[in-house]
């Protein structure tokens, strides 16, 4: 069996979960650039007001709408268990907002594929960014820290949301942090699952809009905050 | 008994019947009954007998019966936001886990019955990825 013969065939069994809300005027894009790696594109609406939705159901393999808005790791959390139900053997997180590359895609399978790791997480630190403001350079620095301190897990890129998981790890993972701490507990059950990982260097294309729509670093405090209390309250 | 503590113990009586209702029509379990049946009885007994808070104050090492009350007040406050943050945070939760059921059940619905038409998809001419 030839190398791309294999490697269509194992795309064929990737599902590429898309979480977006109020995504519309990049989606479209994102999902066609996507299609092209032969994988399963899964697009979670989380309860959009725009057309996100009809564009997804459009161009995606697989559509699925929260009737609310539940946040980015609630979104997360449906598309990986919607693509376990559907025979999933290899599961990659990309972002709605055209921030990441379709080309790291098979980059960060690769090693999984090989059998050298179960979750691939992508770093921008290993590879690029671009547009990059300083404030959120700094403020993700600052979170590497403290996942360290939190996990002792040490990452260069803690919150990056291109990553791929193998069918075992993807069936242990159970995000219960709805909103954007989910990143630091993804960590916390990666650590404590005893899952083999590993950092993949991708590249991050900051955009004016995406910027706008991103997080603000004050929402630093409420991420860290978020994240203690589940720890307390579990 | 001065008109404050006729108005205190007519509001802490009906509290307390109030409660007690509430868990014969078991919209309340018997242990959160139990602990403000209690809590409206120690408001009560304050109320009518404000020199032994003094007493049990000074055990305490606080000055006055008040700031016995004023203290427990506080501290009883600031227990019941963190409960009822707790309880809202579950409730969160268990709102997200009903939206992803619903999700998931209408999508493997949509997809199974193929309900989800080829037709509404455009047709990607792109070349695959190498």
């Amino acid at each position: 069996m030839n190398e791309t013969v294999l490697s269509s065939e194992l795309m064929q069994q990737t599902f590429i979960v898309v979480p977006a809300y109020n995504e519309n005027d990049c989606l479209e894009r994102v999902i066609r650039e996507l299609r092209l790696t032969r994988a399963n594109v899964v697009v979670v609406d989380d309860g959009s007001t725009d057309e996100t939705y009809d564009t997804a159901r459009r161009e995606a393999t697989f559509v699925l709408r929260h009737v609310v808005n539940r946040g980015q790791g609630a979104a997360l959390q449906t598309g990986i268990e919607f693509s376990l139900s559907q025979g999933a053997r290899f599961i990659v997180t990309f972002d709605a907002d055209g921030q990441h590359q379709v080309e790291d895609v098979p980059r960060l399978l690769q090693p999984i594929y090989r059998g050298e790791c179960d979750v691939c997480l992508g770093s921008r630190f290993l590879g690029e960014s671009i547009g990059m403001p300083w404030v959120r350079k700094m403020t993700l620095r600052l979170g590497v820290v403290f996942t360290r301190i939190s996990s002792g897990v040490k990452l260069t890129d803690a919150h990056n949301g291109l990553r791929a998981f193998s069918q075992q790890a993807a069936r242990q993972i159970c995000i219960t942090l709805d909103g954007m701490a989910h990143a630091s507990e993804l960590i916390d059950i990666i650590s404590h699952a005893g899952l083999i990982y590993q950092e993949v260097p991708v590249s991050i294309r900051y955009t004016k809009r995406s910027l706008t729509k991103g997080q603000s670093p004050w929402n630093a405090f409420r991420i860290v905050f978020d994240y203690l209390l589940s720890r307390t309250s579990k | 008994m001065n008109n404050f503590q006729v108005v205190a113990i007519i509001g802490l009586t009906v509290l307390s019947g109030a409660t007690v209702v509430a868990h014969l029509r078991r919209w309340m379990r018997r242990g959160p009954c139990v602990f403000w049946c209690g809590l409206w009885i120690a408001a009560g007994a304050a109320c009518l007998w404000p020199n032994k808070m003094s007493s049990v104050a000074h055990l305490l090492g606080i000055g006055r019966g008040a700031d016995l009350v004023s203290y427990c007040g506080i501290v009883a406050m600031l227990v019941g936001f963190w409960m009822v943050y707790i309880r809202l945070l579950r409730l969160r939760r268990e709102v997200t886990l009903t939206v992803r059921r619903l999700a998931i059940l209408e999508a493997q619905r949509v997809y199974e019955s193929g309900e989800h038409s080829q037709d509404d998809r455009l047709e990607s001419k792109d070349e695959p990825m190498s």
